[in-house]
């Protein structure tokens, strides 16, 4: 066997080995200026909101929405960066966080004094900030918040798998429900539209269905009229808001000394008073223009994982090309303005303020995903030019913003699956691989056209939208499977909350005696956590358009437009409502039905009850029986005395949803994709029956268990394909984190390995991929000593964040997933 | 047929082209002392026995009426059984005391190669069997190679060259690919490290170059400290191959990741320097 005896470094490794910086770039120096700085609240954003709404009480939601736009647009501080091309922030200098109080307000106040001393993504304020919120925006949304409201409308039976019974009403972590931490799931624009018309161009849109309308329509005076209003009103918003950066960027032009600093601002200035009013005519004024959109929607509401920003190397690249024709632009040159971009988006940081939001999203979590490549609406390779200098950006300025989706079809080219290869290989986890031959097919059966299929965004971490077509923004649960199979052993209980019992009584673990009766209890319970994730669901629905209204959102959207409904109406027509329900604990829970299956029933090495006592004591004096069932079959191995419950488990889901969420109105799909909640899921459930520890995170995604993988990545992938269940159409994506030694993707011929990888991957029709590329003592040495891996990035689950950044928790999680060392 | 199979490793990537698997047959007529696989040299089942992994005062008591595991020798156990030690399969919670090596048939084996056909279509993947000498189960060799062909699976070996004339030229008919070790080209020396002299290596490796002109054939020198990081035998190699078609040459740098598994056979590790000195093989690489 050929092993190496020397050791590989990623690219990534190499530069922190080396201690390299990024100073000889513009966005480098930008970067120097606030890495590692603890994100700082800012309280604009809540305060002008807040300001706003005292003012609007009992009007149109849309038009308040609208109105607080403008309110903020016209008083907020505006930021014209020192270096920067690129112009805009929400938030003062340095990384910064901003409040949405409409949404969980309601324990602001608590909330702020625990966020600089919290695990998960800290955040600074200053005092005199903290007393404003306690003193003039919390009051005024107690009772009012969307987050109080969904308490009081679940049912008793449905809050205890919830919410704890405390004043804040925080997560339970069985059922859980995300919508009262983000005002949207992941959502992308067609920013298409703005860019080629400008929003002068939507004010006249919305100006001419206003005197279309029906003057004597109760429907078109109360709820079509203020509609439009509120899109003329917030086009005005964000042209002002423009047009103040423009001001100030020629203030600083007239104080400045040096000539071409002078003449940045002052084409700075030139760009702003032009867009977003009216149509960009240069890749320039396009990407200022698409920035100033994207960070407005951000201030409008707080979309989950942050507002995507859509195929960029489509929508940007005529621009590109017709700047390149006349000489106006480079390569060089527009990596630096993308890169300006990017670190603008760097100092933006997603703040949640409840502790399950912050565990939820641990590292700063962020998913503004840029979409590349895939296939063009007609069907046609899309990869162009542009595309390959995205990629090149990721190498060349390995930022872990934005976070980068590729979009990978059965006919990508060569060059293109090699670049995707050398960036992966670089090790800071980008990009991420979404497939286009899986995805489509799902488009197209849900009731998408070809050219819509074909023309989907990546949204988020692995969601895929038709940004003209999707119509679906409420957010969904995230359900803690692992939770219920304790609750089958303890007979509807957990440890964790003791003596309580919490889901159904289906039985003492002594009383089976076949594992099919076993799996027969626990598939009760999973079915009775899918009811209690459907109620939520139902009134969620229910809820937000009473709460929520997102007039820019909506003016970017064609169905709104013509219906003149906002975006979070409960049902828009034409729409395709694609929502999704989270499998958490997915490896953890089949490896535990396998061994208990192996260890128990068929090779009766133990007793149930055996195995429940060393469970009880966390295998503390129980260390043969933990090595027993962890070395029982599991998921992860292309062994299919696993993966054949895993696909029983995923079957099971799939007839539920199929079944019942016609009544919700929506295609509530399965999804395997956990953010970072398989550590907060992991902490409230005790030691599991294939030897996890008490307490420990659950299994991330529809990756293996940590650990539990041992036939290398070429079986996670069949396994994966082995668990699905092809011929539902209810299925959404599975995420799939990878982690390779550097050491397997070394030199031309490690390249090539990684692309037949990548390529089997499309072949297997697996919906998400991503690498971390990385030694193991790299990640156990910046544990240790932090201070010299500040810069260090790992893949997280669909983002990258920095390894430093994280809770010790999922530090351990990630050195925990298996390292893949090629034979 | 069935047949002794130590291993089935997927996801391999430095044996042949594409991503492949590896199926590694138990029994080598070579005792090369810095052999990595030294579980690869019987040509039976055999028992070993981890220590370190073994919980036994943790009050484990799965193996007690099987042996006494305070008192347990591999070397005693492999000794007496002679292959015959299936009792000791599956029994340990840990993997501390199990067995290398397992009786498969040809479509059980074939079957798991299978199993990852989807990563073969890309980069020319395919089997590669290995050893042990993968020839010295000689008829089991030919029949998974033959049922690779069937199965349309590209085949590539890794051999010793120690091994019967016939069945290597059976073999490659079926091979898309062989892998070769040269070790030296001093006869004397070879079989003081080996055991074997390489006169039949070198007679078979010239049958290959004579009669499978369109096979390629991936010649390759493990670089062991104190028997070949000379420049003079790694010249002579060279100069051996210099001249011949289709054919590539890699050295390949000692290590020592084997080294364990001798402890837990109870067998004794050869004497060799701890380490390569890298200067000198990037050198011998460049000659």
């Amino acid at each position: 066997m050929a092993e190496s005896s020397v050791k590989e470094y990623s690219p990534q490794e190499l530069r922190i080995k080396n201690k390299s910086s990024f100073a000889n770039k513009r966005a480098g120096r930008i970067l120097e200026g606030f890495q590692g700085s603890r994100p700082v609240i800012d309280i604009e954003r809540g305060r002008y909101f807040t300001e706003s709404f005292k003012q609007t009480e009992g009007q149109p939601l849309i038009l308040r929405w609208a109105k607080a736009l403008y309110h903020y647009a016209e008083n907020a501080s505006v930021y014209v960066d020192d270096d920067q091309l690129i112009a805009g922030r929400a938030g003062r200098e340095g990384r910064y966080g901003i409040l949405y109080p409409e949404l969980d307000g309601d324990f602001l106040d608590e909330a702020i004094k625990s966020l600089p001393e919290r695990d998960s993504s800290p955040f600074d304020i200053t005092d005199e900030d903290a007393q404003y919120i306690i003193n003039e925006i919390s009051p005024y949304w107690k009772g009012k918040t969307y987050h109080e409201a969904l308490a009081a409308a679940l049912p008793e039976d449905t809050v205890r798998y919830t919410f704890n019974n405390d004043e804040e009403k925080s997560s339970r972590f069985i059922v859980n429900e995300t919508s009262s931490f983000r005002s949207s799931i992941q959502w992308v624009h067609d920013y298409e539209k703005p860019l080629t018309i400008g929003f002068n161009g939507i004010k006249r849109e919305a100006g001419e269905k206003l005197a279309a309308l029906d003057e004597f329509s109760p429907v078109d005076n109360t709820e079509k009229k203020p509609f439009l209003e509120a899109i003329i009103i917030t086009a005005d918003a964000i042209i002002l808001w423009a047009k103040r950066h423009a001001e100030l960027a020629e203030k600083k032009a007239a104080e400045e000394v040096n000539a071409k600093r002078r003449a940045e601002l002052l084409e700075i200035a030139r760009i702003c008073r032009k867009v977003p009013a009216e149509p960009a005519d240069s890749f320039y004024e396009a990407v200022q223009s698409q920035w100033f959109i994207q960070l407005f929607s951000r201030i409008e509401q707080k979309t989950g994982t942050i507002i995507s920003n859509g195929r960029m190397d489509q929508y940007l690249y005529p621009y590109y090309e017709a700047d390149k024709e006349k000489g106006l632009i480079d390569e060089d040159m527009a990596e630096e303005l993308l890169e300006c971009v990017w670190v603008s988006m760097a100092q933006y940081i997603d703040l949640y303020l409840s502790k399950a939001g912050g565990a939820f999203n641990e590292g700063y979590a962020h998913w503004e995903a840029v979409t590349i490549g895939g296939q063009t609406p007609d069907g046609q390779d899309a990869v162009n030019e542009l595309t390959y200098i995205f990629l090149r950006s990721k190498r060349e300025f390995p930022l872990n913003y934005p976070d980068l989706a590729t979009r990978i079809h059965a006919r990508s080219p060569k060059r293109y699956l090699y670049e995707v290869a050398e960036t992966i290989k670089d090790g800071s986890g980008f990009p991420k691989l979404i497939n286009d031959e899986e995805v489509i097919p799902l488009l197209l059966a849900k009731g998408a056209q070809f050219e819509e299929a074909y023309d989907y965004s990546v949204s988020g971490c692995a969601e895929c939208r038709m940004p003209n077509r999707d119509t679906y923004t409420s957010p969904c649960a995230y359900i803690n499977f692992a939770a219920a199979l304790e609750m089958t052993i303890y007979n509807g209980k957990m440890r964790k909350y003791g003596d309580e019992v919490i889901g159904l009584q289906t039985g003492e673990v002594e009383d089976y005696e076949s594992f099919d009766e076993f799996l027969e209890a626990y598939l009760k319970q999973q079915k009775n956590f899918m009811k209690h994730a459907f109620i939520q669901q139902h009134e969620i629905i229910r809820l937000r358009a009473e709460h929520f209204a997102s007039p820019l959102g909506s003016s970017l959207h064609k169905l709104c437009m013509e219906q003149l409904k906002d975006i979070h109406s409960p049902k828009i027509e034409g729409g395709i409502d694609l929502g999704y329900f989270e499998f958490i604990g997915y490896g953890t829970v089949i490896d535990s039905l396998a061994a208990i299956k192996k260890v128990v029933f068929e090779d009766k090495r133990i007793t149930f009850a055996q195995l429940k006592e060393a469970m009880e004591n966390n295998f503390e004096g129980y260390e043969p029986i933990r090595q027993l069932v962890r070395n029982a079959p599991a998921y992860g191995n292309n062994e299919p005395y696993a993966d054949e419950i895993g696909k029983l488990l995923d079957r099971e889901l799939l007839e539920y949803t199929k079944k019942y969420s016609k009544e919700l109105g929506v295609h509530l799909d399965l999804r395997y994709v956990p953010f970072t909640s398989n550590v907060p899921f992991g902490k409230v459930v005790s030691a599991t029956p294939n030897g996890r520890l008490e307490y420990l995170p659950l299994s991330d995604g529809s990756s293996a268990s940590q650990g539990a993988d041992k036939n290398g990545p070429t079986a996670i992938l069949l396994s994966n394909y082995a668990t699905k269940n092809y011929d539902f159409r209810n299925r959404a994506a599975r995420l799939l984190n990878i982690k390779l030694n550097p050491q397997c993707v070394k030199g031309e011929e490690g390249t090539e390995k990684l692309v037949d990888f990548i390529k089997t991957w499309c072949d297997l029709k697996l919906w998400h991929m991503q690498f971390n590329i990385i030694n193991r003592e790299t990640l156990i040495a910046a544990q240790e000593n932090p201070d010299a891996y500040r810069n260090l990035l790992v893949r997280v689950a669909g983002y990258s964040a920095y390894f430093c950044e994280l809770s010790k928790d999922l530090q351990d999680d990630i050195i925990s997933r298996n390292e893949h060392i090629a034979v | 047929m069935r047949g002794i199979v130590f291993n089935i490793q997927p996801y391999s990537l430095h044996d042949g082209p594409g991503i492949r698997t590896i199926v590694f047959l138990k029994g080598c007529p070579l005792a090369c002392g810095w052999c990595s696989n030294p579980e690869s040299q019987k040509p039976y089942p055999e028992v070993y026995y981890d220590r370190e992994k073994c919980i036994y005062d943790k009050k484990c008591e799965f193996c007690k009426k099987l042996c006494d595991i305070n008192d347990f020798s591999a070397k005693r156990i492999n000794g007496d059984l002679k292959g015959r030690c299936e009792a000791f399969r599956d029994i340990c919670p840990t993997g501390a005391l199990d067995i290398y090596g397992k009786e498969m048939t040809v479509g059980e084996v074939m079957d798991r190669v299978e199993n990852d056909s989807a990563f073969y279509s890309h980069g020319g993947g395919g089997l590669t069997l290995s050893g042990g000498e993968p020839f010295m189960q000689g008829e089991f060799a030919i029949e998974i190679l033959r049922e690779a062909k069937k199965r349309r699976i590209n085949t590539a070996a890794e051999t010793c060259g120690f091994c019967d004339r016939e069945i290597l030229r059976q073999g490659a008919k079926l091979l898309d690919y062989i892998l070769f070790d040269i070790k030296l080209m001093d006869a004397e020396r070879h079989i003081l490290h080996t055991g074997m002299s390489n006169k039949l290596i070198l007679e078979n490796l010239e049958m290959l170059f004579d009669e499978f002109p369109r096979l390629h054939k991936h010649i390759r020198t493990p670089v062991i400290p104190s028997v070949n990081d000379n420049e003079e035998d790694i010249s002579r190699i060279k100069k051996y191959l210099e001249g011949r078609n289709n054919y590539s040459y890699e050295l390949l740098p000692y290590h020592r990741f084997g080294e364990r598994k001798y402890e837990l056979l109870e067998r004794q590790y050869g004497d060799y320097e701890k380490k390569l000195d890298d200067s000198l093989f990037e050198r011998l690489k460049s000659l």
